[in-house]
This record gives C-alpha cells, structure tokens and sequence, in this order.
C-alpha cells in the first residue's frame, strides 16, 4: 500500500528525517515507534503531503502522490483540536467533504459512527460542549469516516478511559481485518506491543530497528527474566550480570549479560525477596526500545523508573 | 474546485454565525445613522411650543415692531406663534443693571427662552446682545438677527428721510442654489453636504468591511493553528483550494454585509424622503468594492497565514487598516479640490484606489480612461497579491512557535 524509501528533510540546521525506509501494507497495523523528536512525525507528515521532503520517494499502491491520494488517507494528528464554536455534525460533515465524500453519504455514515461511540446524543451540539475524551472520539471519527485505504493516527489512544480504549482497539482490529493499511505511531509500548504486525523504531532520524513484531523479538532472544515478587526489588538493577534492570513495585524485568546464567541470578535473588514467578521471556517491546535508544547518560540511574511512571500513567 | 466550494461553504456558514459579524452587520448602519442622520434631524426640528423672547430697549422704538414682526412671521404647526416677545425694560431711564439681572433670573428660572438688550447707541454702533442658556440655537439667533438687521434699515433710511418700503425693492435676497453637473448634461441639484456624505458612507462601509472580514479571516488561521485543524485540512485538499475557498467565502460574505446596508441604505432614503445614489453610481462603487476587498484578501492571507498568536493578529491587522484611514483623512481636502494632481495620482495607487474612488465617484464620476486604467491596475494587482499570497500561505499555515521575520515570508513568496 505505502512504500517509503530513503526520505529526508532537514529543517534550518537539523536533519529531521535521515533516510528513512518502510512498507506498509493492505491489512496491517504497523507501529511507528520512537522517542519524541525522533522524527516521527515529520515522517507522517511527508507521508501527508503536509510537508515536502528534500529526498527520497513516497509511493502509495506504486504510483507517486496525487490528488486522487487525499481521498484515500485519514489521518489523526497528535495534538487534538476542531472548531470549537462548530456544532458536531457540521464539523464531521465538512471534513468528509473534504476527504471528497458524497454529503449524503457523509451524513449516514457520521450517524452510523457517532451511534457507535455513544454520541448520537451530542449530535448538534457544539464541539467545546464536550468533554476532551468525546472530542477525541469525534476527531477519530473524522479520520475515519471516507473509509480510507491507509489510516495514519498519531498517539490515538492517549487521553480515553480504558472502556473507549477497548472500543479504539476493537475497531482498528476490524479496519484491519478489512484490509486497511493502518499506521500508529506512539510511545506508549504495551499497547504498540499488543496491536502492531510490524514495527519501525526511529530515532534521531533514521530507522533503529524494523520488521515484524515477532521477529524482532525473536532477534533479540530469550535473555530476560520476568519476576514477580513482594519485597524491595530496588536491589536488583545493581547486581552483576544484569545489563538492564526495569523494576516495578511487585514485578521486574531483567536483561542479563551474554554470560549470565539465569540460574546464579534465582539464588540471589531469592535471597532478599519473596519470589511468586520467575521466568524466561522475550524481551518486552519496551525492553527492546530503551535498549535500541539507550538511555541519556546524566539520567541513566532514575530512567527505568521513569519509564515505568508512563507506563503505568497510560 | 469542489473542495475550495466545499471550504467557502464552510467559511461563509461559519463566519455568518460569528457575534463579530452579526455586529458589524448591525453597528454600521447605527454608527451611519447616528453620526448623520440624527443631528440634522434634531436640527430641522420644529418647535413644539412658543417661546417667550425678553427684549430690554433703551431706544424705546424698536421692541414693539421686532415683536410685531416675530409673533406675525414665524407660527407653529399648531397655528399659535412660534415667539412671544415680552418687553421687560424700555426708554432710557431705567436702571439698566437691576433689569439685566432680572432678566438673568428669568432666563435661569426657564421663564424665556433669552433676551436681548438693546442700548441707546445702537444707530450708531449696531450692537445688540442676545443672552441665552443655549446661544447655539441658530435659527432662534439667525431670525432675531434677521428681523432687528430690517428694523434697524428701516429706521435709518426713515431718518434720512427715505422710503422704508424702498428696502424691499433695493435689497435682493440671494439664493445660491447649488446643481451639480455630470457628464451625461444632466443636472442634480444637491449640496456640499450630500456629496460629502455619500463619500463618507462608502469610505466607512469599504473600511467596516475590510476590517471585518480581514479580522475574521486571520482569526480562522490562527484558530486553525493553534489546534492543529490545519494539518487535517492541508492533507485533505490543496492550499489553494483551502486560501481561495476561504477568500470566495469571505466575499460572499462581504457581499452579504453590502446588500444588507445597501437594504438598510435604501430603506432610510424612502422613508426620509432623502434621494438615493444613483445606480450607475452605486454600481461603479460596487465594481471598486469587490476589487479592493479581493486585493485586501490577498494581503491579509499573506499577512496573516504566517501569524500564531491572537495578540501578532491584532497588531497586523491594525497596521493594515491603517493604509485605509489615509483616505478618510484626506476626504475633506479631496472633496474641496477634486481635480487636484495629488489625488489623481492617489488614485493609482492598487492599495487606495478603491478608498480614494469612493471619495471621487460622488463627488464627479472619473472619466472613462481613468476607471479602466485603474481596473486595470486593481486586477494585475490582485492576481500577483494572490500568487505571492498562495506560496507564502502554503508555507505559512503550517508555521508555529516563533513568528517567522518579514524576510523570511518574502523568501516564501519568491521560492513558494
């Protein structure tokens, strides 16, 4: 469906995007990971046709952009907004017709989804009467709502109730079923872990790490240990033999070094806490991530905790 | 293109719905009516009721006939006379303080409307004093002028041993009647006044609705900006769909503003009994409106695409207005002088042709050349505002955070 090859921008003095490679295709959900400023969001963007890029190609279904493509994408972007002062059906209504929808069909489609998120009722009401949450909704809605053949949505999920959560969830599983090519980029990794085929990690402009899901987990094999245990486990990021530690309040996971044995690393630690599981995993997405980013130097010892925060923030 | 009716639609519904619009609909025929209509309304306002006028006359001759003639002259709608003089002092003998401040009290006390003193030496030094609480009043000062100016000629050609009745035949009352001349011969008679204020009317309605819908224009952006609309709507249809849809849905909204005044415009006139502007007028001011209203676009979407914040917003605009106040102020001297060198070139100018047209137009329709030479000019003008517009939008919608420098936009325009 999508192909990029060897894109580039640079804006004043930084290379915003540096050569970046991806496919997406028909029926899949591919996650567009990295840390903020990796680039990508100016990658989505170029991707848009919102910025033009200073190199590289674009292709969608093998042929360049056209106007013909601006029906076919949908897009969500990061930071949220509609006019405020629009009533609800209005605002869907104009950005269908943008997409070059028919209003007629516009307008049976706006219920059709509306009814579906539980906002039929808000239905001529103005768009700031809402609460943030149902104007998240609205804007999904609108991305959505010409059927596009590639949908692009930047950090969707952040901002709903898990319930809603679950309904996002469900429907882009069926947009994939139905052979939407779908695009999410997002920090949070549990989620991108839970629903992409294939991933692409950026950072600093280029591409870290690509393919699909499994095979990326697979690259990076069976050396974690996932732990559940009551007790203080703030010990465990200093002892020997483990790379990297990412401790929670009851659970952790451990990344060892080549040499370690996972056996040496049970007796010590049953020695200072009481152990409920411990087991040998695939690294979790997010293991994997701040492994392949790497972790700024002057806060290398608060980092994993600070990850665990956004991660339990989501 | 149906993307670009699609976003006009939008702009059009939208903006119609804005309290800024609904206002300015509304505020501009009040402000008209009430900086013109009204005062000269009050003015030619009859009186109700008689005024009583207190004459002091030291001369003892000349109180009865100004009573005489005021309470015989001038009458009410009623059929009572609109004056009644009350003679409060007369001949040489009285004492001309104490009457004074009687009368003063009278005046204070609301009893007359004023009075006059006249002193013993008036034949030879024609002075007269009038004392009111409203000396402004100039048709209650303007008729006692005029009858104490006859009796006074009267008097003196009788000393002389004249005829009086010989004033009336030496004395002509002149009348310059005013006929403004146009081109086709024919003739329209109208003064100073109502060309004058044709000219302002259209001045103001230009600038209303300028700065109306610039205001209206440049806030969209900047909403659009600040929450990110701009993305959804930039990959949703070309820039130049989104800036000439927002330019045509402005306009119609413009227009919709224009015909409404127009409405109310007509309405006053039939219901005053003011005579109208003539079509051909009305129509050429028209052509010059949409012009400048579609150039002033062009300046506005360059000036305001790339701007981020309500308070930068503000500022540009005002500084753009600016440009359309020079006419206003330079309507006065135009009108004294239409044919001045000055304003002709004024006139060529894409930034106030229009202005300056609405000053001229009522004044003495240009000759033909000179419209089409400056449509000429209004419309090349138009179309490289609006190419510059186009590139400078197509960066500078998507431009947030800091305001790019002027130098920066002008390399917008020239590299798109």
């Amino acid at each position: 469906m999508l192909k990029v090859s060897e894109l580039r921008k640079e804006f004043a003095n930084v290379v915003a995007v540096d050569g970046v490679s991806f496919e997406v295709q028909r029926g899949e959900v591919f996650g567009l990971l990295g840390p903020n400023g990796a680039g990508k969001t100016t990658t989505i963007r170029i991707v848009l046709n919102i910025l033009q890029p200073d190199g590289g190609e674009i292709t969608y279904d093998g042929a360049r952009f056209s106007e013909a493509v601006r029906n076919i994408v949908g897009y969500l972007p990061e930071e949220r907004g509609l006019y405020r002062k629009q009533k609800l059906f209005d605002t869907i209504l104009y950005f269908a017709e943008l997409r070059g929808m028919h209003l007629g069909t516009a307008r049976g489609e706006a219920s059709k989804w509306l009814e579906r998120f539980d906002l039929l009722a808000y239905k001529s009401a103005r768009v700031e009467e809402l609460s943030k949450g149902n104007q998240q909704k609205v804007q999904f809605i609108i991305s959505i709502i010409h059927d596009p053949a590639l949908v692009i949505l930047d950090e969707p999920f952040t901002g709903l109730d898990p319930v809603n959560q679950i309904l996002l969830k469900d429907i882009l599983l069926e947009l994939r079923q139905r052979g939407k090519a779908i695009i999410f980029s997002t920090h949070q990794m549990d989620q991108a872990e839970r629903l992409s085929d294939t991933l692409c990690l950026i950072n600093k402009g280029r591409v870290v790490l690509g393919g699909a899901v499994r095979d990326v987990k697979k690259r990076y094999g069976k050396n974690s240990i996932h732990l559940e245990f009551s007790g203080d486990g703030s010990f465990m990021k200093d002892l020997p033999g483990v790379r990297r530690a990412d401790v929670y309040r009851n659970s952790a996971e451990l990344e060892l070094s080549d040499h370690v044995r996972a056996q040496e690393l049970l007796m010590q630690v049953t020695s200072k806490v009481e152990l409920r599981k411990f087991e040998l995993v695939e690294p979790s997405l997010q293991s994997i991530f701040i492994d392949v980013v790497g972790v700024p130097e002057t806060r290398a010892h608060d980092a994993p905790l600070a990850v665990t925060k956004s991660g339990v923030a989501s | 293109m149906k993307k670009a009716l699609a976003v006009a639609r939008w702009e059009y519904i939208q903006k119609l719905r804005t309290k800024a619009f609904l206002i300015s609909l509304f505020v501009m025929p009040v402000i008209i009516v009430a900086f013109g209509v009204l005062p000269s309304i009050f003015a030619t306002q009859e009186d109700k009721e008689t005024r009583v006028i207190g004459v002091i006359d030291m001369t003892g001759v000349i109180a009865k006939p100004l009573a005489d003639r005021l309470e015989a002259r001038y009458r009410l709608s009623t059929g009572q006379p609109n004056y009644l003089v009350m003679t409060l002092g007369t001949g040489n003998t009285i004492d001309l303080d104490r009457t004074i401040a009687d009368a003063n009290a009278k005046v204070l006390r609301d009893e007359i409307e004023g009075f006059c003193i006249i002193s013993s030496d008036v034949m030879s030094d024609s002075v007269i004093e009038y004392r009111s609480k409203n000396v402004g009043d100039f048709r209650i000062t303007n008729r006692i002028e005029e009858n104490l100016t006859d009796i006074l000629s009267e008097r003196k050609l009788t000393l002389r041993g004249l005829d009086p009745g010989l004033i009336h035949e030496l004395m002509v009352p002149l009348n310059l009647k005013t006929v403004k001349l146009s081109k086709s011969g024919e003739t329209e008679e109208g003064g100073f006044v109502k060309v004058w204020f044709t000219a302002y009317i259209f001045l103001m309605m230009l600038l209303f609705l300028i700065q109306t819908s610039g205001q209206l224009l440049v806030r969209g952006f900047i909403e659009e900006k600040s929450n990110r609309i701009v993305e959804v709507l930039v990959s949703s249809c070309r820039p130049v769909d989104m800036m000439v849809g927002k330019v045509v849905g402005l306009s119609a909204l413009g227009l919709t503003q224009l015909g409404f005044w127009g409405l109310i415009g007509v309405a006053i006139s039939v219901i005053m009994g003011v005579p109208g502007v003539p079509a051909e007028q009305a129509l050429l001011q028209l052509v010059y409106f949409v012009l400048g209203y579609l150039l002033y676009a062009a300046i506005f979407v360059a000036a305001g695409s790339p701007l981020t914040t309500e308070q930068e917003a503000q500022q540009v605009t005002s500084y753009l207005m600016l440009i359309l106040i020079i006419p206003l102020v330079i309507a006065l001297p135009a009108m004294q002088n239409p044919n001045a060198v000055w304003l002709k070139i004024l006139t060529y100018i894409p930034l106030l042709t229009p202005a300056m047209m609405a000053v001229r137009i009522p004044i003495q329709t240009p000759p033909l050349w000179e419209i089409m030479i400056t449509v000429i000019i209004m419309l090349a003008s138009i179309y490289a505002a609006m190419w510059a517009a186009g590139r400078i939008f197509r960066i500078g919608i998507l431009a947030t955070g800091k305001r790019p420098s002027i130098g920066e936009v002008m390399r917008w325009a020239r590299t798109g």
